[in-house]
């Protein structure tokens, strides 16, 4: 470096001598080239694409979907969700959706809510479809928007704070109908057909299910398969084909099959050892599992010394299941993250969120030990969700 | 927000007497006198305890009473927000020019200076844009939106003209049943 100080000084030596004379003799580069100014278009998602939730919590009507290349570590940049929006990515990566809420005059004025679809390699908005004022204002846990698995249908989670969820047309652009979903939450989809079930407050699920129009056909309540009172388990869903999976704050898992004429539950399995109990190792976060299909790698959140009112801890280590034998395969260290999530393609990485610092940890799955393979600091103000596409 | 009064919150959590341990059902009855649902606002930044542990503890033992500036104050036993009392308000009155919510959710928090538990309905202040001071955030009881009436990651300003998250205040509203 310091040669390298040396011979460019020398090089520039000729240069301040003959300043004075300048000119195209006098031994100075070629000038710089005019430019054009003009706008990035981004590349298509790779896989590693992540989508970073922002609810901006100091200055909330200025929400952000920051958009990140997981592998390279390179900001894309991003969409505005404004205030409490929900977001999420349509499955085949195509489209953005945010569910958000404005005022004429930012704070006060007429309340609007809309579905906003942006485009993913532009960032650009590309169409806006009015929905009724009932949007629920809420941290964007993965299930609260939501596209029916052929991509036709849009369920946005609704709260006055009487429950509902709203039905867009994705098609047509349009709000199609509103389903009361009373004491229910979150929406999971079906892979076949168009239906949902709702979680229950009293430890349900409600299916609803719609024609090709977007009403509803039928609503049923399943028998219980949770206690809310003694086992309350995270909205947030892994999904490997028709079943989903839930964990629960106690650390049982919860397998819901949701296929045929009604959803079918499996007995829960605990995820803890007696050890780990004895330790009070539980989930914790916001994000609390992600999951690498491939490998039939289950990650959890989690931390130790769990009490009541711990559920929202940040994790001090992420564990590794085999989705199979449920047996523990990695303790992987944590930065301290609220949210996890894996990508899927040829080059898969687990990817943790700080949400303090606003920083991800990149972590290489199929590599023992999951080694960090950098870390992507200073993504938001109140970054909580990832998706990966 | 003192970063350090709010892991001592924690720290201390522990020794909080905090009541109603039925959660459900107590809740339930002590809603039912009011009208309401729930109070807060988004998010809960999870705060990193495990590097601090120790600090906290140590900073704990010459620590003064808590104040209503405080996230550690009783009456915040269940608290998720900006506390008004550093946003113009007080514990119990909105900052001039914003507007009470409309619907709140109530927590029981003790009062350890007559032992009794309270029913405390923590309203949001609503109409302006996020305070951003002293922000607290407790999740004993909290539930996922299954439970709406005590989940805290959603906005309670909901029902309001606007429905813009401003502050919480924490406002006594009853003894939990049973007690006199």
């Amino acid at each position: 470096m310091k040669k390298l100080r040396k011979r460019l000084w020398l090089l520039m030596l000729p240069v301040c001598l003959a300043a004075p004379l300048a000119g195209a003799q006098d031994g100075r580069p070629a000038p710089l080239p005019e430019e054009e100014m003009r706008v990035e278009k981004a590349s298509a998602p790779d896989g590693n694409r992540l989508y970073v939730s922002d609810f901006a919590f100091h200055h909330m009507v200025d929400g952000r979907l920051h958009i990140v290349d997981g592998k390279a570590g390179r900001y894309l940049g991003m969409v505005n969700t404004s205030f409490g929006g929900l977001t999420t990515v349509a499955p085949d990566g195509k489209a953005i959706y945010v569910a958000t809420t404005y005022y004429t005059r930012l704070y006060r004025g007429q309340r609007a809510d809309v579905v906003e679809i942006h485009d993913p390699q532009t960032f650009a908005l590309l169409a806006e479809i009015d929905i009724p004022a009932h949007r629920a204002q809420s941290a964007t846990y993965r299930s609260l928007l939501a596209p029916s698995a052929d991509g036709r249908f849009l369920y946005v989670q609704n709260a006055t704070p009487a429950t509902s969820v709203t039905v867009v047309d994705l098609q047509q652009r349009k709000f199609v109908s509103e389903i009361q979903t009373p004491g229910c939450w979150s929406i999971q989809t079906w892979a076949q057909g168009h239906r949902f079930s709702a979680i229950c407050g009293d430890g349900r699920l409600l299916t609803v299910t719609l024609d090709d129009n977007g009403q509803p056909v039928s609503r049923e309540r399943s028998e219980a398969f949770f206690d809310p009172d003694k086992d309350p388990i995270y909205i947030h869903p892994e999904v490997v084909g028709d079943e989903r999976y839930f964990v629960s704050y106690n650390g049982n898992l919860y397998k819901v099959r949701l296929a045929g004429d009604k959803p079918t539950f499996t007995p829960p399995v605990s995820l803890l050892t007696a050890r780990d109990r004895k330790e009070a190792w539980v989930p914790g976060g916001m994000q609390v599992m992600a999951l690498h299909r491939n490998s039939n790698t289950l990650f959890v959140n989690m931390h130790d010394k769990g009490e009541e009112g711990s559920h929202k801890f940040p994790s001090k280590e992420i564990w590794a299941f085999d989705l199979g034998t449920l047996k523990r395969t990695a303790r992987i260290p944590s930065n301290t993250a609220s949210s996890i999530v894996a990508s899927q393609g040829a080059e898969p990485f687990l990817y943790s969120l700080n949400v303090e610092r606003g920083e991800i940890d990149v972590r290489a799955i199929g590599k023992k030990g999951y080694p960090k393979l950098r870390t992507i600091p200073r993504v938001g103000d109140t970054a909580v969700f990832m998706e990966v596409n | 927000m003192d970063f350090l009064k709010l892991l001592d919150r924690f720290a201390e959590r522990g020794t909080r007497q905090v009541a109603s341990h039925t959660g459900r059902r107590s809740f339930l009855t002590g809603v039912g006198k009011i009208l309401v649902a729930s109070a807060f606002t988004l998010p809960v930044l999870p705060f990193d305890r495990t590097t601090s542990a120790l600090a906290a503890d140590d900073s704990r033992k010459k620590k003064a009473e808590p104040t209503d500036t405080d996230c550690d104050y009783w009456r915040y036993c269940s608290v998720d927000g900006f506390l008004c009392t550093c946003c113009g308000g007080t514990k119990t009155t909105c900052p001039p020019g914003t507007t009470p919510s409309a619907v709140s959710w109530v927590g029981t928090c003790r009062n350890p200076a007559d032992g009794r538990d309270y029913l405390v309905s923590y309203n949001d202040c609503c109409g302006k844009t996020t305070c951003g001071r002293c922000e607290c955030n407790t999740n004993i009881r909290e539930r996922p939106g299954y439970r709406l009436g005590v989940h805290n990651d959603i906005n309670w300003c909901m029902a309001n003209q606007s429905s813009l998250y401003h502050c919480t205040v924490s406002v006594i509203v009853g003894l939990e049943e049973g007690q006199s």
